[in-house]
């Protein structure tokens, strides 16, 4: 089927009843969560998940995937109202988006930073709908020894890039590769780590290990945290949202180079829409004329984050979807959700269900023109549920983790492994290890024990059929760059630090 | 505090524990196999092992620098975790409405400052919405209360 004829079809699922009702819920879902302080897109999603079981696997990717774009959406309202960014790539929304608020120009803030969102979100699934195949295609003829190379790229990227500690970020990648391969072993039907539970035979929850890692540990973290009594309704009501023919002309830059940017960190493992807008609003206060309006409510300091967070939400599925590599913990639970409805990830992905591929990027336009046009009149709403004070809010997140768990299995153990998550989570934070990296080792963790197997099996037992191959050579060289780069940085850094904790 | 134990420290000792006993564990209850082709506890024990490397490093690394101390909470973590687990105890035996008031009033202790009629009336609405939204907008089969008598 041609390009067109592909796009039809996408069009068709996309724009069925059922599937635009359940975009819709996505998309309210994530920008509810987006707006809400204290409640992270991962425990979103994973909480979310269970409702998805019932439904075919498409209906469930397209609901998933428009509480994911949502999310960034709704952050912004929070990140320009209060100065409380809604999600971490909202964060730098807050420098020139609160000051815009504070002059009474909030509404067209929020009016700028939609038509930002959309701007950007429609570059990342342009981008998106053109790579994704040619990408996988070129990847069928990859064998067992380019999938671990490539998997362990993508593990190796990802926790040596983002924040932290590189060494903690691998240490947590290992960790969850070992609580992903608790269960029965495929190859040999050996049950391993079950201590006799019939339970774990089916090894751990994805959804268990999200929730405590992510839900549970941010409840604990946030309790008596957060404050909403801060909020002066003031500032939130809105004046005007039709903004000046200067905003409107200083915006068309930084919205173009901040979709660009956007679209090329979402698809590298471990960047993703946070540094994609930090490193945008740096690029436009470095090239600004007047670099000392940034801070004071500059509008180019709001369009390009925004374009760039929600380009890089879109093109962060290129990697997922083509290689069955995912670069960020969201996309692992993507993945994780097509796994749990039977469906292999990796480049047939699109040849086997085309149904699912073509509906699931054409629905990410109908999500996000639903998410344009419902932005600017639920704002109000969304102010009020920020009022909800924490006390109510947190017991009630805590009882949707439980009941989401449970209703997976009907088995009281998914609710013993949250717990048990739950804890650990919150031990990773007090020692400061990142959660991210576990879960995309938990994911990826038996998708590579098959792979390195058998790639071993082929070699006849020497290792260095990883490197010989000349793709999988390059992707491993790739990886051990990127390692140095990692190591060294964060050498440097300490350095730094023991250096500034002398001088002062 | 004295100035060598961190966070670090610490916490690297306790990855290094983990890796070694899962390594351990694999090694010693499952067969390894060859390299050409390997057993079920391979990749487990060179996993548990990286573990427990990369946790040796992070706890060396700290006797170098500074690190700040840790931020231990106590009585949220027990209460939240504690909330969990009466809900994990409790629905099996006595069905879903029970288990909702365990975990909602257990774990609003972790606030410190418990208001009675606020909870109450939560308790109230959640046990209206959570079976309306389950049972009858989803069709999941959640026992509502439960006699195991």
């Amino acid at each position: 089927m041609d390009f067109f004829g592909n796009l039809a079809m996408g069009l068709d699922v996309a724009l069925s009843a059922q599937n635009i009702f359940y975009c819709f819920l996505g998309a309210l879902l994530g920008t509810l969560v987006g707006v809400i302080p204290g409640v992270g897109v991962l425990t979103a999603i994973s909480m979310l998940f269970p409702l998805t079981f019932t439904l075919g696997p498409t209906t469930a990717l397209i609901m998933l995937g428009g509480i994911w774009y949502g999310t960034t959406y709704g952050g912004s309202t929070a990140s320009i109202l209060l100065n409380i960014p809604g999600t971490p790539a909202n964060a730098v929304t807050c420098l020139d988006g609160y000051p815009m608020a504070q002059q009474g120009r909030g509404g067209i803030a929020l009016f700028m930073t939609t038509v930002a969102s959309f701007f950007g979100a429609s570059v990342g699934v342009i981008l998106l709908m053109f790579f994704t195949p040619i990408i996988a295609s070129y990847a069928l003829n990859f064998g067992s020894a380019e999938y671990f190379a490539l998997m362990l790229m993508g593990l190796v990227a990802a926790s040596t890039i983002s924040e932290g500690s590189a060494i903690k970020g691998l240490a947590m990648v290992a960790l969850g590769i070992c609580f992903g391969l608790v269960g029965m072993d495929t190859q040999s039907a050996t049950g391993r780590f079950t201590f006799g539970s019939l339970g774990l035979l089916d090894g751990v929850s994805l959804i268990a290990l999200a929730m405590g890692i992510f839900g549970v540990a941010e409840v604990i973290m946030s309790v008596r945290r957060i404050d909403r009594s801060a909020i002066d309704p003031e500032t939130v009501k809105l004046k005007a949202i039709k903004p000046t023919r200067d905003d409107v002309r200083r915006s068309w830059f930084p919205l173009i180079r901040g979709a660009s940017m956007g679209s090329f960190f979402g698809t590298l493992p471990g960047t993703g829409p946070s540094i994609a807008a930090f490193l945008s609003y740096a690029v436009e206060k470095r090239i600004a004329k007047e670099p000392e309006r940034f801070g004071k409510g500059a509008i180019e300091g709001i369009m390009a984050p925004e374009a760039a967070n929600n380009a890089a939400d879109q093109t962060a599925f290129i990697p997922t979807l083509s290689l069955g590599v995912p670069g960020s913990a969201t996309m692992a639970l993507m993945l994780g959700a097509l796994m749990i409805h039977g469906i292999a990830p990796g480049p047939t992905l699109i040849s086997s269900q085309p149904q699912l591929f073509w509906g699931l990027i054409m629905s990410f336009w109908v999500g996000n023109v639903i998410l344009l046009i419902l932005n600017i009149p639920l704002i109000g709403i969304w102010v009020r549920m920020l009022m909800i004070p924490y006390h109510i809010l947190f017991p009630s997140v805590l009882l949707f983790i439980c009941i989401g768990a449970y209703s997976t299995t009907f088995n009281a153990l998914t609710v013993w492994q949250v717990f048990f998550f739950g804890a650990v989570g919150y031990g990773m934070r007090i020692f400061g290890f990142p959660g991210a990296p576990m879960l995309l080792g938990f994911v990826l963790g038996p998708l590579m024990e098959e792979h390195f197997r058998r790639a071993m099996v082929l070699s006849r037992g020497s290792f260095t059929t990883f490197i010989e191959r000349p793709v999988s050579g390059t992707i491993m060289a790739i990886t051990l760059a990127i390692l140095i780069w990692g190591v060294w940085t964060t050498i440097k850094q300490n350095k730094r630090r023991a250096r500034m904790a002398r001088e002062a | 505090m004295n100035g060598r134990l961190n966070k670090d420290i610490v916490g690297g000792l306790i990855l290094v524990a983990v890796g070694v006993w899962i390594a351990w564990h694999a090694a010693s209850s499952y067969p390894l196999g060859s390299l050409r082709r390997m057993g079920p506890g391979m990749f487990p024990a060179g996993m548990g092992a990286i573990t427990a490397i990369l946790g040796a490093i992070v706890a060396v690394q700290a006797l170098f620098r500074e690190v700040e101390r840790a931020d231990v909470r106590i009585w949220a973590p027990l209460f939240v975790l504690a909330g969990i687990a009466g809900f994990a105890i409790v629905i099996p035996l006595f069905g879903l409405i029970p288990a909702i008031f365990v975990v909602v009033i257990v774990s609003s202790f972790a606030d410190l400052n418990v208001r009675p009629v606020t909870l109450a009336i939560m308790c109230v609405v959640l046990s209206i919405m959570v079976p309306l939204i389950f049972r009858v907008a989803l069709g999941l089969q959640l026992d509502m209360v439960r006699w195991p008598f």
